[in-house]
């Protein structure tokens, strides 16, 4: 296969960045960027100092304010943040088409495979680049050239607050092995304490252990690990104009809940709403997430594969049920539940049940999510609603 | 001096181009470019670490995929040379130092290339700046190159050659205002040309692949043996010369070929 190069653009502290940019004042005092007037906000971003006194994205306001007392609190301006990435893309296009924007959060990856001979060494681009920011907003940007994606990534989290990193194809085992396996995307909270609990800290501790050893200790995620670990992360980038259609719906909960009849019946809803979503679209999902929010701040998420596609309530929701399962791990209250159907694609399933028996039940789901759909869109959403969703 | 070794090799050796053009064998990763570039040179110029301040570990991993007696020529961090930050500078000197230190230590480092911009003329305040940048990194083999004419001048060289410092002499377009091609060897240690091509029209387009796309020709490098190599090579114990006009893999192959050229003139490539 082909080398590839991809640079990762990262403004580090973007929000807070922006906000001193914005006010110089701001300056002076360490900055917290997270809503007010909520008892139970949470942190959004902060700057360089506020991170050296102990504060982290996603930390409780109230925590992160004893942790760092003297610093100024500022509610998030998203919209802010979006014209800004939006700055940040058109400083990039010149040199690829091929500009992934992950998030609002100033992270841009590139990829810059085949343009040597036009814009010289990915590192000279990649400089190239970072003067385009600096002269044009102001900002100074990480940046990275890595073999891909999660390399790239690594690297500019390696150097945070400033610099840069090179790492070639070949380089990502020796450039991972010193990396704490915090660092590494994709290793979830739960994992890293469990990797910390058999004392690998490292990613090339991790790195030792066999694939199968990885399976054995953290199930369908083992090869996932074995991967993130080793460098190796084939995916491509998702450029702006050809961003995959997703479906994400949310719930917030209203008081953090920790029953599972609350749980099941956000998460019947979430299902509902996505169903719509797909149905409108008449799309069917191959993919679906299931991301669990918990009040400490800590996100576990989850997927599986939804065979054949659907966008049917009744075949969707068992299968996050299961998600539900994988993802509700902990002892500790949940306060959103995010589900996201991807990999859509256009109905009727690629392939159709081969037992007659099997296919016929899928028709009364089918006719009973029609009629459904059609009491729903003349009478409103409300007029009718399954039992789960009575249910005290 | 009689047989002054002279190392040949290229500005950087990782390029995916070099693969297209069949330096490197098919498939072959950025990560082990190095250690088949070895096998055709002695020496190499890391122009990396000019966007990239070196890192002990990074540096030390590429002196272990070469022979014990390949040489490095190192470019200064661009925070040093056009990037200047008036307070943080001091910082970013002892910075690069550490990261070098592996090559220092086991006596691979031939120099720190110093590429001064073509803006860094000869001005009071630049002057200082200089004189106190090689204060700083004192210890290092240093090379400096000039962009701006105004520093071809006798006082120049002599600073330079009582700093112990190497004066680079460049092969470019001939193009006004900028610096001269010299045959001054200000440091007997060593003396350092840099082959850049002759692409007058490209030069100023701000486009790599313009700017070093040039093929030198047998006569051209003939010319460089007789008018400058030689003659530096009698004042110098050794010389390390690198070709920059990487686009389409010239650099290699005329490096190569001057390897070949040197020796049918009777000097003694490494």
């Amino acid at each position: 296969m082909r080398e590839r190069f991809i640079i990762h653009i990262n403004v580090a502290d973007f929000a807070a960045t922006l906000e001193r940019r914005l006010d110089p004042r701001l300056r002076r005092r360490p900055l917290l960027i997270a809503p007010r007037g909520t008892p139970r906000a949470v942190i959004y971003d902060m700057s360089e100092e506020a991170y050296q006194s102990g504060v982290r994205k996603g930390m409780a306001l109230r925590k992160a304010l004893r942790r760092c007392p003297g610093a100024h609190v500022l509610p998030p301006q998203p919209h802010c943040y979006e014209k800004a990435v939006r700055m940040l893309v058109k400083q990039a296009l010149p040199y690829t088409p091929l500009v992934e924007v992950p998030d609002s959060r100033g992270h841009l990856f590139l990829d810059v495979t085949g343009t040597g001979r036009l814009f010289g060494p990915p590192p000279a681009l990649a400089w190239r680049i970072r003067k385009r920011v600096r002269a044009a907003m102001g900002l100074d940007p990480i940046w990275s050239v890595g073999p891909n994606k999660l390399v790239a990534k690594v690297a500019t989290r390696v150097v945070k607050p400033s610099g840069e990193y090179i790492v070639g194809a070949g380089e990502e085992r020796a450039f991972l092995d010193p990396v704490p396996v915090h660092l590494i995307p994709g290793v979830e909270a739960e994992e890293v304490r469990r990797l910390l609990e058999l004392n690998l800290t490292r990613a090339g501790e991790v790195a030792r252990l066999s694939e199968d050893q990885l399976t054995l200790l953290f199930g369908r995620r083992g090869r996932m690990l074995h991967e993130a670990v080793h460098g190796i992360d084939p995916s491509p980038l998702f450029p702006l104009s050809h961003a995959p259609p997703v479906v994400t719906v949310t719930h917030l909960f209203g008081e953090d809940a920790h029953t599972l009849t609350a749980l099941e019946r956000a998460l019947f809803s979430l299902v509902e709403q996505a169903g719509a979503a797909l149905r409108r679209k008449r799309l069917a999902a191959r993919r679906m997430r299931l991301s669990m929010d918990y009040s400490d701040g800590i996100r576990i998420s989850r997927k599986i594969r939804i065979v054949p596609p659907s966008a049917n309530d009744f075949a969707l929701f068992p299968l996050a049920a299961a998600l539900l399962k994988d993802t509700w791990k902990r002892r500790v209250r949940i306060r959103r539940l995010s589900l996201t159907c991807r990999r859509l694609t256009y109905p009727p399933p690629v392939q159709q049940d081969l037992f007659l028996e099997t296919a016929g039940e899928k028709h009364p789901k089918e006719r009973l999510i029609r009629a459904l759909d059609a009491v729903r869109s003349r009478f409103g959403e409300a007029a009718v609603r399954t039992g789960r969703m009575l249910a005290a | 001096m009689a047989g002054c070794p002279l190392f040949v090799g290229t500005s950087g050796y990782s390029y995916t181009e070099w693969v297209k053009a069949g330096f490197y064998p098919e498939g072959t990763p950025s990560g082990r470019m190095l250690s088949f570039y070895a096998q055709k040179f002695p020496v190499t110029e890391l122009n990396y670490t000019w966007y990239q301040m070196p890192r002990p570990e990074a540096v030390e991993r590429q002196r272990s995929q070469v022979p014990d007696d390949f040489l490095f020529a190192a470019k200064l961090t661009r925070t040093l040379t056009h990037e200047v930050d008036a307070h943080g500078w001091k910082k970013e000197a002892a910075a690069y130092r550490e990261g070098i230190a592996p090559l220092l230590q086991t006596g691979q480092l031939v120099a720190v290339l110093l590429q001064m911009p073509p803006s860094f003329a000869r001005t009071p305040d630049n002057r200082k700046y200089l004189a106190a940048l090689i204060d700083a990194l004192e210890g290092l083999p240093l090379a400096v190159e000039f962009r701006h004419r105004s520093w071809a001048a006798a006082r120049v060289f002599s600073q330079l050659s009582r700093r112990r410092v190497t004066l680079v002499s460049v092969d470019a377009p001939n193009l006004p205002g900028r610096f001269p091609p010299m045959v001054e060897v200000s440091h007997p240690d060593l003396f350092y040309v840099r082959f850049h091509g002759r692409n007058a029209r490209g030069w100023r387009s701000g486009k790599m692949h313009l700017q070093f796309d040039y093929n030198y020709s047998d006569a051209e490098l003939m010319e460089c043996i007789e008018k400058r190599i030689a003659p530096m090579a009698q004042r110098a114990r050794r010389g390390v010369l690198f070709f920059n006009n990487h686009v389409r893999a010239q650099a290699p192959e005329n490096a190569l070929r001057l390897i070949r050229l040197l020796k049918a003139r009777g000097l003694t490539p490494a």
